[in-house]
């Protein structure tokens, strides 16, 4: 594989028994982009990446990270933020991070400085003597990460790094994996709540039924996936949707929450047909449909078909959402 | 393998482990302040004697002849004077047993201080009915209080038959006698009633049969001289039951504490690391065969210091007792290099098993046959230490991993095994280890990441083939 790729896989398998984990995979995530892997849960995210971590080895199939043929020859330039992330619940905080950065092969010299660091990075400079379990979950959740940057890796993999986080934490780490990016960092994120991922990647790997379903940048997708449709708020309210559908290139047009969803038909420029529904109706708020990764997923799951399991899918999708977005920012 | 990573492992191990008040006062302080406790018990248990019985004994003897003997030897000068000679020979004793030395000074120093009972015997009237006194021992405890007269106080009531010390014919043979004592006398106030009545009717059977008592005493008492064994070297004294038990028991008691000790602690900080959910956290910095390796190796210094302040305080103590004779420094290396050979094994398979359980509960049920495994030592311990050298026991000292155990016991008892069998069980361990450690490192390697259902020991089996 070239050196250009922070990680390569070709053909990766992995079963459990008779289940299929991670069927044949292919990706290539070059060094300083930062790449999303969604997908709902148990879609074999988490398995991809303990492959990628060598925790898991593939059933077939080959891999190489960071250059090297397994990520064991390379783990001390690796950063690991485990789905499944614990701490020692006796530790004092300071000595819990520094046996990390000493497992990682720091030297110990410096380090309780590094920690103190990032401590105060984390808004936690209190907390160096405190032991473990006096933390609350995400105070322990950003500690976690620190255990996984503190050696300063080229590789930092994040497997559901903002579960459990306030939106204030949340956005406290998404500057610190912003940071991580921008000083040249590859960075790997998994999550199954995909507007997180639309916020922080430039790259998107979508993963279903441990096949990978999607792999493109965030840009191509929107483009490759428009939905050619406008949301708008008519002033005259909701109940104007049998007007609006008579406007000149509109398909049709359907409630959605808070506004009417306006599909335009075919070969229609959104932007005139913006301004034709402008023109006959004054509207409170009109905007250009984007496409959400939710949208993306489904429709690639389903084919494009508004069937019933779709909207069980979307359902699904939109409840796992909401579990996490009570906690989001935006 | 990256050897400081796995030194760091086992640091963190150790000093998680040991550095503990829990783990310093279970281990290290109870045993020493056990140790201490047990010669003020013994002290105290000598000293604080509960005090002696005094009151006064109705002899109803019908025989019309056993009273006045019971008198002269219940006298408070005969009691006196038995007693102080029991003690010179319970003295005697001791010092028969621990040899000559030092001990036995400090034995002599010790002033026994005896307290006997003061009797007065009273003989009643051959005519008296039994019943009156037993009423006046009932009345006595009945009101609850001692007599203001101690010697007032009614301690026992004797009946002797009329044909005691004559048959009355030859079929019937001789009459017997029947005591009743207060409740709660001491079991040395009864010992010495019982035992003056018994004496002074067979004295008076003795002369009215007309034999001589010294003669009688003379002919049944057989003496000899100190037993010898017979070895290369020469004659040396037969071992006592000291060597030949406690310092074989000792040693087994110390391999089997260190080593469980020590896997014990590895199994409830594997589960602990698993449950945690911190086990992954540590496997993107190490792999499963360093993280096993340096927790097994962290536990071993934990096990090693046990060992080593166990030691320590034994070979003081019998040095203190002039008895550093007893173990041989070939045998305290030898605990030594059999404690590293146990503990590994040990250790491997509670590495295994708390990397395949969720929590300490599931650990029990694979624990069972484990801990069954360790009983083994203790089981075999009687066969073993009787003959040390016979096939059995030659047999089950090569047999891993109950073979340390049983070859520590061979080793110190005494008539150790020849070196070439300490040697060969050094390497069957060895070859033991190595295979034990594989094993368990394929487990663990499977175990540490499986969460949800427990395994039994087909799964287990199946990790091993998969790993």
């Amino acid at each position: 594989m070239s050196d250009t790729m922070a990680v390569s896989m070709n053909g990766v398998r992995k079963t459990f028994g008779t289940k299929v984990a991670v069927q044949g995979i292919d990706i290539s995530i070059p060094q300083g982009s930062i790449y999303g892997f969604i997908g709902p849960n148990g879609a074999g995210k988490t398995t991809t990446i303990r492959m990628i971590m060598s925790i898991l080895f593939p059933d077939h199939g080959d891999l190489s990270v960071l250059g090297k043929k397994s990520a064991i020859e390379s783990k001390d330039r690796i950063g690991y933020l485990p789905e499944e992330r614990g701490i020692y619940k006796k530790m004092k905080v300071g000595s819990f991070l520094k046996h990390m950065g000493r497992l990682k092969g720091l030297d110990s010299r410096g380090l309780d400085k590094t920690v103190k660091g990032w401590l105060e990075k984390i808004e936690l400079e209190g907390v160096y003597k405190k032991k473990c379990e006096e933390l609350s979950k995400g105070m322990q959740q950003k500690v976690q990460f620190v255990a996984s940057v503190l050696h300063d890796p080229d590789l930092i993999i994040l497997d559901e790094p903002f579960s459990g986080l306030d939106p204030v934490n949340m956005r406290l780490l998404r500057k610190l994996i912003d940071e991580q990016h921008s000083s040249g960092k590859t960075v790997i994120f998994s999550t199954h709540v995909m507007y997180q991922a639309e916020q922080l990647c430039d790259h998107i790997v979508m993963i279903h039924e441990g096949a990978k379903v999607l792999d493109d940048t965030l840009d191509d997708i929107r483009t490759r996936f428009d939905p050619r449709a406008i949301h708008v708020d008519p002033v005259g309210g909701l109940g104007m949707s049998d007007q609006i559908a008579q406007v000149n290139g509109v398909a049709h047009v359907s409630p959605v929450e808070n506004a009417l969803e306006v599909v335009l038909e075919n070969n229609v420029d959104p932007q005139i047909a913006m301004k034709t529904i402008l023109d006959a109706y004054p509207m409170n708020r009109i905007e250009i449909k984007r496409p959400t990764l939710e949208d993306v997923f489904i429709e690639i799951v389903t084919g494009g078909e508004r069937s019933a399991d779709a909207e069980l899918l979307r359902a699904e999708l939109l409840a796992g959402t909401k579990m996490d977005e009570e906690g989001a920012d935006s | 393998m990256n050897i400081s990573k796995i030194m760091r492992v086992a640091a963190r191990e150790f000093a998680s482990t040991a550095m503990t008040k829990g783990f310093i006062i279970g281990a290290l302080v109870l045993p020493a302040m056990m140790a201490l406790i047990i010669p003020v018990v013994l002290l105290l248990s000598i000293n604080a004697q509960p005090p002696a019985d005094t009151g006064k004994i109705y002899i109803l003897d019908r025989s019309g002849e056993v009273n006045e003997t019971v008198s002269e030897r219940l006298s408070p000068e005969a009691v006196e004077q038995r007693w102080q000679e029991r003690a010179e020979n319970a003295k005697d004793f001791a010092k028969n047993i621990l040899g000559n030395n030092k001990a036995t000074e400090s034995i002599d120093q010790a002033s026994i201080v005896i307290d006997t009972p003061v009797f007065q015997v009273i003989p009643t009237a051959p005519d008296v009915d039994i019943e009156e006194l037993k009423e006046e021992m009932r009345l006595q405890v009945a009101s609850g209080t001692v007599p203001a007269d101690e010697l007032d106080n009614l301690l026992a009531i004797i009946e002797i038959d009329a044909d005691a010390t004559r048959k009355a014919n030859d079929e019937e043979g001789f009459g017997v006698y029947q005591a009743f004592f207060r409740p709660k006398l001491n079991e040395e106030t009864i010992g010495e009633i019982e035992g003056s009545i018994r004496w002074s009717i067979r004295e008076h059977r003795y002369l009215n049969a007309e034999i001589d008592r010294d003669e009688v005493t003379e002919l049944s008492s057989v003496k000899a001289r100190e037993s010898k064994e017979i070895t290369e070297e020469g004659e040396r004294k037969e071992s006592s039951g000291i060597s030949s038990f406690v310092i074989p028991f000792a040693s087994l008691m110390l391999l089997l504490m260190a080593s469980m000790t020590g896997g014990q602690y590895l199994l409830t900080t594997t589960v602990e690391e698993k449950s945690n959910r911190v086990v992954e956290v540590l496997l993107s910095a190490v792999s499963p065969l360093e993280l096993m390796t340096g927790k097994i190796i962290g536990q071993m210094g934990v096990g090693l210091s046990l060992l080593m302040v166990y030691n320590f305080v034994g070979i003081i103590a019998l040095i203190t007792f002039s008895m550093g004779d007893l173990i041989s420094p070939l045998t305290v290396i030898l605990i030594f290099i059999f404690f590293l050979l146990a503990y590994f094994m040990f250790a491997s398979l509670m590495a295994a098993i708390g990397s395949a359980v969720n929590d300490l509960r599931e650990a029990q049920s694979l624990m069972t046959p484990v801990m069954l495994l360790m009983m083994m030592p203790y089981i075999f311990f009687m066969p073993v230490i009787r003959a040390p050298n016979s096939m059995f026991s030659t047999i089950v000292s090569f047999i891993p991993p109950i073979s340390p155990f049983i070859m520590i016991m061979r080793v110190a008892s005494n008539d150790p095994p020849p070196t070439w069998q300490i040697a060969l069980a050094i390497l069957l361990n060895m070859i033991a280890v190595v295979l034990f450690l594989w094993i368990a490192a394929k487990v663990f390697r499977v175990g540490l990441l499986m969460f949800g259902k427990p395994p039994n020991f087909r799964t287990l089996f199946k990790w091993i083939r998969m790993a």
